[in-house]
């Protein structure tokens, strides 16, 4: 039977925030000797490519310049905001990373600018100019395969400060789906500076703000509960007024599961009138799930956030030493209103130094996700360095104190934050090792803990990557050591209890969950475990009264209606657990253990196509149980579908290669649609990984048997005789065998 | 800061404005030939561009600036100065932006070569003087943006309002603090 450990699992804290620039102007003469600098000659192609992405009606900028005539009002202002380099929006200096759709003019293009308008913005030929560009109206990638909009739309002020603000956007579908592009419609895009899109796993901020969320929740930062499974968020979904679709790489949708929320973190412009915002996500699915998994990587020094008034350069860092090879895929940089320089390199295990990000001017307002043209390779032993610069001088205009107080870290914009996302993908991963992501939450996390040590989130999620890599001494002294910090801690003690359970030592879990249901009665994870644990040890009864209890006290969960559906059935109550688990399977059609029991219990009546669907729905849900796929194949072999039965015999081999049984059977199977010499193999197999079975040989002397082997098929009955001296069927087909 | 020293040159010019004919026209396309009714100890002209972001965003502040200095004899006007911004246009951002303040349209650029502003929003501060207007201030509203690029939280200076308040006190202005941020002006002869 199959358990659930809703314990085992990380808690991500994703931290979202929100985001100015001066710069040096190009001082070139301009010489007036040139050849004819026009719109349609030289300008035109300038602006296409650099500008009407957001300024064209209905874009993010705040008018358009996709016509002469546009372009001639706005030529003056052209000049002035890209000599400064205050358009296009780009922080990232120049050579210090080699960042994808970077948004850069070139010294010589300003200069044509410049020379444009002073000449008197000639327009040229129409004729010879490109054609402009075309923008969608509704949907710039087409229309959406699900669409969410915000329950209420959202009134902003006329006045005032920028406001950030987090609406949650639940996932309304009963299936989960993988997520290939994203487009945002913000309703009024021209006060939108930016958004942020985070993945609410437990719809926890929802819940949190359980009277609030419809109409949004400020705040520039927030965090969610990232669940008990580990499932490290691994995309930067983030908007900008230039970058309304997000398309993932090949190979790395994202996943939506039913009960999950999408929080839109948005921060708005006042314009000077009233607005009403309306955003709307559009999300376009894919069938292919992801091939590669990419995670999230954060270097930071909250702790170390305690600005004096007046300090200029006051300098915050952190570094992190990479336990795996990864591939950095992008990168992301926050700080609030005083940061002013913010770094970020790499030095390689030979001591060399790679820049992965330089904002030479930080601006809160023009914060990005920047994304690298080509993966940037590093090695194991890497040391990444984050080296972040604040302004608390009265200097910083910025500095949203006047005069300067003394700033800590926090998440209103006032306070500050000292935060690196690093978007990696772990590259040449040994096969048989661990999941590299548990390595990097490790390594993560004892790098958290080194700067706080008692952070309760980082004890936690270190605990848990040590269950999740199969240490759980460890992890069981990591939950202890939390529990001592943090004692009662109800999801630390959930994990201990999976921790000890998983370590072998189910007893003490047993103790765990039940002094953690006796203290907390309402702790319906707690009793679930118990249950749970119950259940796998045979005290069926008891189970069966904790999911009774927690039938009453909990919410519908189709989990506690299969697990008393699997307690029943231990108990000999065959119709009461059909009937539980069909009630399982009406509140979540895709509940695994329904599915896989009452596709057993299908089995064991005789309703074969019932049962190979059952096992067929219960294997999709979790295509890594080798047993759905074992039983699906005995539901196959029992329908007459030999082949399908060797293909999901083969598919549990490659999940558990080691499994003797699993061999065994199918060399059964082959035997069955004749593929004699197969068989004989996959029985060799089964043998070479537990010898001591007097069954295994004998089946395998009736394959070398009917392969004409009898030389062979004597030598493996007679080994199985030596093994159980009274083995019937063995001494029986020895003696068939003719004499040798 | 170039502009500070002209600034200081300008402070003391008369500009003989008051009853000289038509200075710009209202929405109606009726003349307007008199900024400062009889007793208006004071002048704003605010100038703005339907279409300039920052310019827009000050409206609300403008508008309650009109509001407050109007019970102390101080008359306010959006000045459109712009080729663009014609009645249609500019009748409907009113409406959009729920302007009750009056409205010049400064098609002749007059108001513009008097204030000698260049950039939306800017503000310009006239007292009567004689059968005049005598310029106290021009420049910036607050210091809510100092370049682009550069934009505080919130303003820390309220430049126009001190000038006012100084005015009206009988005081010189202090003049402002820094340069306008905003949309340049699209003059009629470049």
């Amino acid at each position: 039977m199959k358990n659930r450990f809703p314990a085992r699992g990380l808690v991500l804290l994703a931290t979202l925030a929100a985001c100015f620039v001066t710069i040096s102007v190009t001082n070139r003469k301009v010489d007036a000797a040139q050849p004819d600098v026009t719109w349609s000659g030289q300008i035109a192609p300038l602006v296409y490519k650099n500008c009407t992405t957001c300024h064209h009606p209905g874009g993010g900028g705040p008018f358009s310049l996709l016509t002469y005539h546009e372009a001639q009002r706005w030529g003056a202002q052209m000049v002035t905001v890209t000599q400064s380099r205050f358009m296009p929006p780009w922080l990232p200096e120049h050579g210090f990373g080699d960042f994808a759709d970077e948004r850069r003019l070139s010294s010589e293009d300003i200069v044509q600018l410049a020379q444009w308008v002073k000449a008197g913005m000639p327009e040229g030929d129409p004729a010879t100019a490109p054609p402009a560009p075309k923008y969608s109206e509704t949907w710039q990638y087409g229309q959406p395969d699900l669409v969410l909009s915000v329950e209420r739309p959202f009134h902003l002020p006329a006045s005032g400060v920028d406001v950030f603000r987090n609406f949650v956007l639940p996932y309304p579908l009963k299936q989960t789906h993988y997520i290939r592009a994203m487009e945002i419609r913000p309703g009024a895009p021209q006060i939108v500076h930016h958004a942020n899109v985070l993945i609410d796993r437990t719809a926890s901020f929802r819940r949190a703000h359980p009277t609030q969320w419809q109409d949004g929740v400020p705040g520039m930062e927030l965090e969610v509960d990232a669940g008990n499974d580990f499932d490290p968020d691994s995309h930067f979904l983030f908007w900008k007024p230039d970058t309304p679709v997000l398309v993932e790489p090949a190979g790395m949708p994202w996943r939506l599961d039913p009960g999950n929320d999408l929080i839109l973190n948005m921060h708005l412009k006042p314009s000077g009138k009233p607005e009403v915002i309306t955003a709307q996500v559009g999300l376009y699915f894919t069938d292919q799930p992801p091939t590669k998994q990419p995670m999230l990587l954060q270097l930071e020094h909250d702790s170390a956030l305690d600005i004096p008034a007046g300090a200029r350069n006051f300098v915050v860092e952190d570094e992190f030493k990479l336990p795996v090879d990864v591939d950095v895929l992008g990168i992301y940089p926050h700080a609030h209103y005083l940061g002013k320089v913010l770094e970020a390199w790499a030095t390689l295990p030979d001591q060399q130094k790679r820049w992965l990000i330089r904002i030479p001017d930080w601006d809160i307002d023009r914060q990005s996700v920047y994304r690298y043209r080509e993966p940037v390779f590093l090695p194991k032993n890497t040391v990444l360095h984050m080296h972040y610069i604040y302004d608390n001088s009265p200097d910083n205009v910025h500095n949203p104190h006047d005069p300067p107080i003394r700033v800590k870290a926090g998440n209103r914009s006032e306070d500050e934050m000292a935060h690196l996302w690093l978007q990696v993908l772990p590259v040449n991963a040994k096969k048989d090792g661990p999941d590299p992501r548990l390595l990097l939450e490790e390594a993560w996390m004892r790098n958290k803990l080194a700067k706080d040590p008692d952070d309760p989130i980082a004890l936690y999620n270190l605990a848990s990557s040590l269950a999740g890599q199969g240490k759980y001494a460890d992890a069981v002294a990591a939950y202890r050591h939390m529990l001592a910090l943090h004692p009662g801690d109800e999801r630390a003690l959930n994990g201990l209890g999976a921790a000890l359970d998983d370590s072998g030592d189910w007893q003490r879990a047993q103790n765990v969950f039940s002094g953690l249901v006796a203290a907390h009665p309402e702790s319906c994870d707690g009793r679930f475990n118990l249950a749970s644990l119950e259940l796998k040890h045979d005290q069926a009864s008891d189970a069966e009264q904790q999911f009774r209890t927690m039938l009453k006290q909990c919410p519908a969960d189709a989990g506690v209606h299969s697990g008393l559906g699997v307690a029943l059935a231990s108990e000999g109550s065959a119709d009461a657990a059909q009937a539980e688990f069909q009630r399982a399977l009406a509140s979540d059609p895709h509940d695994f253990i329904a599915l896989y029991n009452l596709g057993d219990l299908a089995l064991q009546s005789g309703q074969f196509p019932r049962a190979v669907e059952l096992l067929d729905s219960a294997a999709q849900q979790r295509p890594g149980d080798a047993d759905a796929h074992e039983h699906l194949a005995d539901a196959y072999a029992q329908s007459g579908r030999l082949g399908d039965a060797v293909i999901q015999v083969r598919a549990a081999i490659r999940i558990s290669p080691e499994n003797p049984a699993l061999h065994a059977l199918l060399s059964q199977a082959l035997a069955a649609t004749g593929d004699l010499q197969q068989a004989i193999e996959e029985q060799k197999t089964a043998l070479h990984l537990a010898g001591n079975d007097a069954d295994g040989w004998n089946n395998l002397g009736v394959l070398e048997a009917r392969a004409g082997r009898n030389t062979e098929a004597r030598a493996d009955f007679l080994h199985a005789l030596q093994i159980a001296p009274d083995h019937a069927q063995a001494r029986a087909n020895l003696g068939h065998l003719p004499p040798s | 800061m170039t502009g500070l020293a002209i600034r200081a040159l300008l402070a003391g010019m008369v500009m003989f404005a008051a009853g000289t004919g038509r200075l710009a026209t209202d929405l109606d396309g009726n003349a307007i030939d008199q900024l400062a009714p009889a007793g208006s100890r004071a002048v704003v002209l605010f100038f703005a561009a339907s279409d300039c972001p920052i310019s827009n965003r000050y409206i609300p502040e403008m508008q309650r600036m009109a509001k407050e200095f109007a019970a102390r004899g101080v008359r306010m006007w959006f000045v459109y100065p712009n080729p663009g911004d014609d009645a249609k246009v500019v009748r409907a951002h009113d409406s959009e932006y729920a302007i009750s303040t009056p409205t010049a349209l400064d098609t002749t650029q007059t108001l513009v070569q008097m204030a000698h502003v260049t950039i939306t929003p800017e503000v310009a501060v006239f007292v009567p003087d004689g059968s005049g207007l005598r310029e106290v201030y021009r420049g910036r509203i607050d210091d809510r943006y100092i370049a682009f690029g550069r934009e505080r939280p919130q303003a820390q200076h309220h430049d126009l309002e001190d000038a006012l308040r100084a005015v009206l006190d009988g005081q010189p202005a202090p003049p402002p603090g820094g340069p306008p941020i905003g949309c340049s002006i699209v003059t009629l002869h470049p």
